[in-house]
């Protein structure tokens, strides 16, 4: 199970859980079921903010309720108030210590936000619960037993996949395998590499592709492609720690040299090179981003936005979000200083140099942002909607020499990835004939390569 | 001539966002109180002053409106110039195919459109005023905000009388086109280049470019968007020669009119947007970059339909230019005062038009409640049986 399946689990179960809990005998009082099922009824409408309101003010008016609290410390996980999750989640925990489904939770939660000790100690209590013949046989029983076992307590099924992915954040991937392999959750001889390409081109569900893709990582130390890939989408979603580590892992075990160059110049301009981010600072991210692209949560996502960089500062992420949300907000100036500030943090970020260069080109400042743009494609040669948008300053600067190599290069690239850019060959066409026109060539972004789409 | 204004013009025309209602007939008259009214009725006759011959009540848009004593309108009789006559393929009788096909080459359309019969004599420096009316801006004005004007104005029977009438005020009032054009004037302003603006002014000048402007405004009039469907249809039987179209290809790409109009398209629908937003409640209020967004997405569809018309649009405009005429513009147009003027107007045009449209919005909305407009957008309860 990966990072990701294991978080919209936990929203499910939370939710659900909440319902199943109803009549558990932890349950000492009733809950104000008014505003726990409004809370639940407004986060599944996907009012985020209005359920945690609700589900805080049910936690209130019921403080000894397991339900209650359960609810709250889930939604205010979910929304990114960390604290406040790990404080009711406690709460809840002291009333209800031997509750499988809350130790689960408060495992999880740990995991996320990188406190992994703290998680293993609850996998450690989880594990108690059940029947010493059950704990015997997961801890002693032959491989081959495994699966059984595993099918019939889906617990046992969660404490592994956790540790899986505990080992594998910490960067013991050598132990993570060997866990895998161990519980039959990979087996050797295995082609998991060739069926998650295969998965890949077939357009299989994304979440059954990513799930093939870590198999191959923890089945197959070999298969430095996938590995590369799996570090590549794990970027791309956001999961920066993990996907750094897999990107390294990737690198390490390919065989030539200048696949390992190549790789290395990847880690270097986004991932941050040796600038690690704490996984509650990447998670802090990714719910801040959920907020403002999701729920256009402005204030509660620039908190979580500078909570994050202040635990991180030299993460680039998070500025370049904070500069997104100030050009929306009107306020370019203050976007083009975000980004700057960025800049700083990691000097060598492609994404930040192609955001300010391409908020320059807004603002019709072209020789400062053919600067930033000449960078960006310096950083990242493949960029083909970068050399576009590099195409467009050039020309609106009257350098038409350089526009039409900088455009042409950007169709070849795209015409490799098989994404025609009609408008641009339309325009290229005309100016081959005519010379320049009056109106400024298009520069679309075409969003074809994985792991380059989302910082 | 605007270079780039006419086609725009006839460009928007086409839009939806200019002519969602094809049917509809827009009259446009000056009542006794120097009020602008727009509407899809024609002015009853207490609504408007008796007729003099200073006073003619408007659908009408004035041909460019040059000032100087030399300089004729498109209704002064200019017995010594007349409508070129369309060359080749219109030469040719097309095949008759069938009762519903024409008989008759596509007719010039200019038969009242006049050119002053010498260029303009003009010593000392071209004031940006001058320039602007050399241009024929002012006059072409008219006839894209009378568009945007019936596109504003909700369709008849949905809003109550009083709230129509309060509408159809302020529409007369704030799209007034000396207000719009002062704007577009103030924001051309800082843009001046002498050498340019003089080599423009001195083009404009020409007998061919008066001619251009002529053809122009007149493209802009609140009809012309029947007129080119009408042209388009007659053109099936008879396609217009490849030259021609290379000739008007070529003056798209050098003026940007394709790119100019989906400019403009954005800034009406982010004007809009703007106005609309801030008078709705706090909590459902648009932040300026998804207005932006908004704008862009318009633009993006915009240009789509814009690619799909603009060939007809100058094919019709221009029918009355000769293929060395046509040349000419293309040239100047090119050329580094063109290039100068074609920028200039278009940030002028966006901008002035933009603003306007969005103060004439606010106005709007502040007049009539949002929840009016809204109202007014449902359809009517049916009668119970």
């Amino acid at each position: 199970m990966t990072i990701g399946t294991v978080r919209a689990v936990v929203c499910a179960i939370t939710l659900v859980l909440c319902l199943a809990s109803i009549g558990a005998p932890q349950e000492r009082k009733a809950p104000a079921a008014n505003d726990l099922d409004r809370a639940q009824a407004a986060f599944q409408a996907g009012r985020y903010t209005e359920a945690l309101a609700l589900a805080r003010r049910g936690a209130d008016a019921a403080p000894t309720s397991v339900r209650a609290l359960t609810v709250r410390a889930g939604m205010a996980e979910f929304m990114g108030e960390f604290d406040e999750a790990r404080t009711v989640y406690d709460r809840a925990s002291a009333l209800a210590p031997d509750d499988a489904e809350l130790i689960y939770l408060t495992a999880s939660f740990a995991v996320r936000v990188g406190e992994y000790d703290r998680a293993l100690v609850q996998l450690d209590r989880l594990l108690a619960l059940h029947p010493a013949h059950v704990r015997w046989l997961f801890q002693w029983a032959p491989t081959y037993l495994q699966p059984g076992l595993l099918r019939d307590h889906p617990a046992l099924e969660h404490i592994v996949q956790i540790k899986l992915d505990i080992l594998s954040e910490r960067g013991d991937l050598a132990q993570a395998r060997q866990l895998a392999r161990s519980y039959a959750i990979v087996k050797s001889g295995e082609n998991y590499c060739g069926e998650a390409q295969a998965k890949s081109r077939d357009g299989a569900e994304r979440e059954e592709t990513f799930k093939a893709f870590r198999l191959a990582a923890l089945g197959q130390p070999d298969a430095a492609d996938c590995i590369w890939w799996y570090g590549q989408w794990l970027s791309d979603e956001g999961y920066v720690r993990l996907g750094r580590l897999m990107v390294i892992e990737g690198t390490r075990a390919m065989p030539s040299a200048g696949g390992k160059e190549s790789r290395a110049r990847y880690l270097r301009i986004r991932l941050g090179g040796n600038r690690e981010v704490s996984k509650r600072a990447e998670q802090l991210f990714l719910v801040a981003r959920q907020r403002y692209l999701r729920d256009g949560d402005i204030d509660g996502a620039v908190r979580l936005f500078d909570e994050s960089i202040r635990l991180a500062p030299m993460f680039a992420r998070p500025y370049n979000y904070r500069a997104t949300i100030a050009a929306d907000l009107g306020d370019r100036e203050a976007a083009l200083a975000w980004l700057q500030r960025g800049l700083q943090a990691d000097p060598d970020s492609w994404r930040t140099h192609r955001n300010i260069g391409k908020l320059l080109s807004e603002l019709e400042r072209y020789p400062e942002a053919e600067m930033y743009l000449r960078k960006t494609v310096q950083l990242f040669g493949d960029d083909a909607g970068g050399r576009l948008a590099l195409a467009r300053v050039l020309y609106a600067q009257g350098k038409y020499d350089d526009f039409a190599k900088e455009a042409r290069a950007a169709v070849a690239l795209l015409a490799n990835w098989k994404t025609p850019v009609p408008e641009v060959r339309d325009f290229l066409s005309k100016f081959d004939r005519w010379g320049p026109g009056e109106a400024l060539p298009p520069a679309p972004d075409p969003r074809i390569i994985v792991g380059w789409n989302h910082d | 001539m605007t270079d780039r204004l006419g086609p725009v013009l006839l460009l928007i025309g086409a839009l939806v966002l200019v002519s969602a209602r094809a049917d509809a007939e827009t009259y446009r008259w000056v009542d006794d109180q120097g009020n602008v009214t727009y509407s899809n009725r024609p002015p009853q006759p207490r609504e408007v002053p008796p007729a003099t011959p200073e006073a003619q009540p408007a659908p009408d848009v004035k041909a460019p409106d040059v000032k100087g004593a030399d300089v004729k309108t498109r209704e002064a009789k200019s017995p010594d110039v007349k409508a070129p006559e369309m060359k080749t393929p219109e030469a040719k009788a097309p095949e008759p195919k069938g009762a519903e096909v024409q008989t008759q080459p596509p007719k010039p359309r200019d038969a009242k459109v006049s050119v002053p019969p010498n260029p303009i004599p003009k010593t000392g420096p071209t004031k940006i005023d001058e320039l602007l009316d050399l241009a024929g801006v002012r006059g072409q004005l008219v006839g894209l905000l009378s568009r945007v004007a019936v596109d504003l104005r909700p369709p008849p029977g949905q809003m109550s009388p009083a709230d129509q009438a309060t509408i159809d005020r302020i529409l007369g009032q704030s799209l007034r086109h000396d207000v719009v054009y002062g704007a577009v004037r103030e924001t051309f302003r800082p843009q001046v280049d002498r050498p340019s603006l003089e080599a423009t002014a001195a083009w404009l000048r020409t007998p061919v470019a008066r001619k251009i402007v002529a053809l122009e405004t007149a493209s802009s009039e609140p009809d012309a968007e029947q007129k080119v469907a009408d042209y388009a249809a007659m053109l099936k039987a008879n396609p217009p020669p490849a030259r021609r179209l290379e000739l008007l290809q070529q003056l798209d790409w050098v003026t940007g009119a394709n790119e100019t109009s989906a400019d403009l398209v954005a800034a009406i629908a982010r004007g809009l947007s703007t106005a609309v937003s801030a008078a709705g409640p706090p909590e459902s209020r648009l932040r300026p970059g998804q207005i932006e967004d908004r704008a862009a997405q318009v633009r993006a569809r915009a240009n789509e339909t814009l690619r799909e018309v603009r060939t007809m649009s100058m094919l019709y405009t221009y029918q009355a230019l000769r293929d060395e005429e046509l040349s000419e513009y293309v040239r100047f147009s090119g050329s580094d005062a063109g290039r100068w003027y074609n920028t200039a107007m278009r940030r002028a045009l966006v901008g002035g038009i933009g603003k306007a449209v969005e103060q004439t919005a606010t106005e709007l909305v502040r007049a009539v409640p949002l929840e009016r407009w809204a109202r007014a957008a449902m359809p009517a309860p049916q009668p119970v049986k």
